[in-house]
């Protein structure tokens, strides 16, 4: 029994961790930007696949190391494209070109590389099992662990201590005064949600090597990014990265005891946020309300 | 009796005092203005009354009852209507429509989902008494938002008249208005107060608009009040002088 | 003025006239009347969801939920409790209207951004229950073994199960009563608050309006009418399946409505029969459909914001 929940906390903490890096995307951009990517799925796919495709040539460090970066320069052309011309306009405009938009990255992910599911190829001594007790845990789950927690430490350091992250911040709490103190607000936002796409490439990569690729893998990490977010409050860095964590220890435990509830934790997890402090656990009032 | 009693009111945000203590009586019948430079507290003052901003100390009564913790839409039932400094009308809908929700609203339909055709007339009626009374029953039909900048401030406050209030709150109702614009809005908010012994408290930049038009005068400065008395008393005031009047005169100079 | 009614009356009976004599022309264009009964479903959907959207200017990108439990709760109706119709559409209608009510209740003081995600995340549910209650729902494979039962006044029976046309009839009048009470709505002093909200909500509090009630109650209304579509929309296809529920179709509605024009009352059925005439087409043409659906949410959003209808209004005041 210890051992199943110590199991499915462990599993809970690593899913969590992914719907985190996932979810820290979304919020930069739904921060700074007031826009609801719902593409931010399709980017995750994007990752996944260029991963794959890089593989062969650069081994699956360089692609890791690639993968992400390419996906950033394709969320930054979309921005420039598209998305920018929607700013200042209701936020449904966003929300649908960008639901548009992850309809397209499916199929056209699915026109390429074909519906089967496809497998990241992960250097061996990663996939060996920590020791015989701990089966469960293997060295790739760790290493992803610890890839998500670097890339979560760094952003968080990014926007404390660089200037470009010091005026994100800002501009988050009050974008019109930014402006006025001369900041290039589009350059920003662009950078913005670069970064934001970026953490959705890595996501896909590592996914990738943990799940194997499909085309509809970034759909069904969305909703769960879209429950850490509110969880934790929009608006808040910090209140994301509890969230999810949070709603990937529940599904954990649910598991354990309700395995066929696991997926609907997260929503009651949601409902009695909600209902008892409306803001999300960490949001601040007048933000984003 | 006084219909609005202000106890000593303040306002913090965060570590910022935007209004320190203030005190304000009207009574039924009098226009007081509130005049202060820029950054005085005036607006936040404002709002505390009518409810968009909670005090952080300090009650608000209004016909002698405690409305401090009376949410703004319920304080409008009881009387007090408002207008803004930037003007918050309904643009993609027309002037008659603008003053037939107010209407509505106030004869206490807003929940109905039908209407008698008597109830219609009688709404028609009062929303053409408010056109007539404001001058704006030749643009009765034009959408609001398509107005000129004086025409859309005076829908505004005909909406606000259209709830029959008994205390009208004007927040620098001539702001962005040219000369002619300034001396129309002024003689109908004079002749509103005359005629129907409205109660009327406005904030007002224009130094000509205040000392035309006000019974009484507040000075608000960093949040405090520094003054309160006749116009005559006020321009009197050395404190008031140096506070905002000596300024104005300045800016006026230069 | 007098010139502006009198078009309208003109359009209005225009639009009467083309819905009435649909099965007889629809087959002359390479359609079919089944295809006319899903326009007008999911145009009501659409209409239904604009209530809320265009008039009252509140976002909700999860009305799929409203829509598929309306269409589960008649279906589940006519398998387990009674083989009638309108008692299924009366199950199905108040099992989504009672469920969104509840939801608006938690949620109203929500506004914008946060209101969309919230109303997306929490239609998920529903999905998620309708996917994983396998024994009750048929889980993935959907809801079968129900079919839509002959109507009986007295005597008479109106054979709508086995005629199509008759299908499309009765749908026809199910949505003229939910259109006609939307349209009186909207007309009536409630509505008119609505229109104010969507204008502006400050304006509107400092009118004495309690904003947040009156978007509790359009929200609840607006589930009443959508849930009353999705029961239409089992008894078209004899059938449920979570897909009615998921968070794509919330995403189809609303492109219904803002293609054909969010702020036109006759907006959201014109985008409706656009949307489902090309999805039928290019789905028999090709298996990349979704990327054509894709590209149509991105092309309309740029380039046609307004939608169709509002194009066309503005052209005239212009």
């Amino acid at each position: 029994m210890t051992q199943l929940l110590l199991f499915n906390v462990t599993n809970g903490l690593i899913i969590g961790a992914f719907y985190v890096l996932m979810a820290l995307g979304l919020s930069l951009i739904i921060n700074l930007s007031g826009v609801i990517n719902f593409a931010h799925g399709g980017f995750l796919v994007i990752g996944g696949y260029l991963a794959y495709a890089l593989t062969p040539a650069l081994g699956f460090w360089g692609a890791l190391l690639v993968a992400p970066l390419l996906t950033a320069v394709i969320g930054l052309v979309v921005e420039r494209l598209l998305i920018r011309r929607l700013y200042g306009r209701d936020p449904l405009y966003s929300l649908l070109l960008t639901f548009g938009l992850a309809f397209m990255i499916e199929d056209g992910t699915r026109f390429i590389w074909g519906a089967q599911g496809l497998p990241v190829t992960v250097p061996d001594f990663l996939n060996q099992p920590l020791s015989a007790s701990l089966f469960f845990i293997t060295g790739y789950r760790l290493f992803m662990v610890a890839v998500v927690a670097v890339a979560v430490a760094a952003l968080f350091l990014l926007l404390r201590y660089t200037r470009v992250g010091i005026r994100i911040r800002a501009g988050t709490l009050d974008l019109e005064t930014v402006s006025t103190l001369g900041v290039n607000v589009g350059r920003l936002r662009s950078l913005n949600f670069a970064a934001g796409i970026f953490l959705a490439g890595l996501s896909g990569v590592l996914a990738g090597g943990q799940l194997g690729l499909d085309p509809t893998m970034g759909a069904g990490l969305l909703m769960p990014s879209f429950i850490a977010i509110i969880v934790g409050g929009v608006g808040s860095l910090p209140g994301t990265l509890v969230g999810g964590l949070l709603i990937g220890v529940a599904a954990g435990v649910t598991a354990v005891f309700f395995p066929s509830a696991s997926d609907a934790v997260m929503y009651v997890l949601m409902a009695v946020v909600l209902l008892l402090r409306p803001r999300g656990l960490m949001g601040e009032e007048g933000l984003m309300t | 009796m006084n219909l609005l009693e202000v106890r000593g009111v303040s306002k913090q945000f965060g570590s910022l005092v935007a209004v320190r203590n203030v005190s304000l009586s009207v009574p039924a019948g009098q226009l007081r203005a509130i005049i202060g430079p820029n950054g005085a507290g005036k607006t936040t003052f404002f709002n505390m009354i009518s409810g968009a901003v909670q005090p952080s100390s300090g009650s608000v009564q209004f016909d002698g009852r405690d409305v401090t913790q009376v949410p703004p839409w319920r304080r409008v039932t009881l009387g007090m209507a408002r207008t803004f400094q930037i003007t918050e009308i309904f643009p993609e809908l027309s002037v008659a429509e603008n003053l037939r929700i107010a209407v509505e609203t106030a004869s206490g339909m807003r929940l109905r989902p039908w209407i008698s055709r008597r109830a219609t007339t009688a709404v028609t009626r009062h929303v053409e008494e408010m056109l007539a009374q404001t001058g704006l029953m030749s643009k009765a039909g034009r959408l609001v938002g398509e107005l000129a900048h004086g025409d859309q401030r005076v829908a505004e406050i005909a909406m606000a008249l259209a709830l029959r209030p008994r205390l009208l709150l004007l927040d620098e109702p001539t702001a962005g208005m040219g000369e002619q614009e300034t001396f129309e809005i002024t003689q109908l908010i004079r002749r509103l107060h005359r005629e129907r012994e409205l109660t009327i408290v406005l904030i007002e930049h224009d130094m000509r608009v205040v000392f035309h038009l006000a019974d009484r005068i507040a000075v608000l400065d960093q949040g405090a009040l520094i003054g309160e008395g006749t116009p005559e008393e006020i321009a009197a005031d050395a404190a008031v002088q140096s506070a905002y009047l000596g300024q104005v005169a300045e800016a006026g100079a230069a | 003025m007098n010139a502006g009614g009198r078009t309208n009356r003109l359009v209005l009976a225009a639009i009467w006239v083309v819905l009435l004599a649909a099965p007889f022309w629809l087959n002359l264009v390479g359609g079919y009347t089944a295809l006319g009964s899903r326009v007008l479903v999911l145009g009501l959907a659409a209409m239904s969801l604009n209530f809320l959207l265009g008039f009252t200017g509140v976002l909700s990108f999860g009305h799929a939920a409203w829509f598929g439990l309306g269409a589960y709760g008649a279906g589940l109706a006519l398998k387990f409790v009674a083989l009638s119709t309108p008692l299924a559409m009366l199950l199905g209608t108040l099992t989504g209207g009672i469920a969104g009510a509840l939801l608006g209740a938690l949620i109203v003081h929500r506004r914008g951004i946060y209101f969309a995600m919230v109303t997306i995340a929490f239609g998920q549910v529903f999905y998620y229950i309708a996917y994983r209650w396998n024994s009750l729902t048929g889980g993935d494979d959907g809801l079968r073994g129900f079919s839509r039962q002959p109507l009986a006044f007295g005597p008479m029976r109106v054979d709508i199960l086995n005629n199509s046309t008759l299908f499309y009839y009765f749908v026809l009048v199910c949505f003229a009563v939910a259109v006609g009470i939307m349209a009186l709505l909207l007309r009536s002093p409630f509505g008119r608050t609505m229109l104010a909200i969507r204008e502006n909500e400050r304006r509107a509090r400092f009118l004495g309006i309690p904003i947040e009630l009156h978007i509790w109650i359009a929200f609840a209304l607006s589930c009443v009418f959508i849930s009353f579509s999705g029961t239409l929309y089992a008894l078209l296809n004899n059938f449920a399946d979570p897909n009615n529920l998921y968070y794509s179709l919330s995403g189809d509605l609303v492109i219904m409505a803002v293609m054909g024009g969010m702020r036109v009352f006759w907006g959201p059925l014109l985008g409706a029969a656009v949307f489902v005439v090309l999805q039928d087409y290019v789905s028999s043409l090709t298996t990349n459909w979704m990327s054509f659906i894709g590209l149509l949410f991105v092309l309309v959003v740029l380039f046609f914001p307004r939608g169709l209808l509002g194009m066309l209004r503005q052209r005239r005041v212009a």
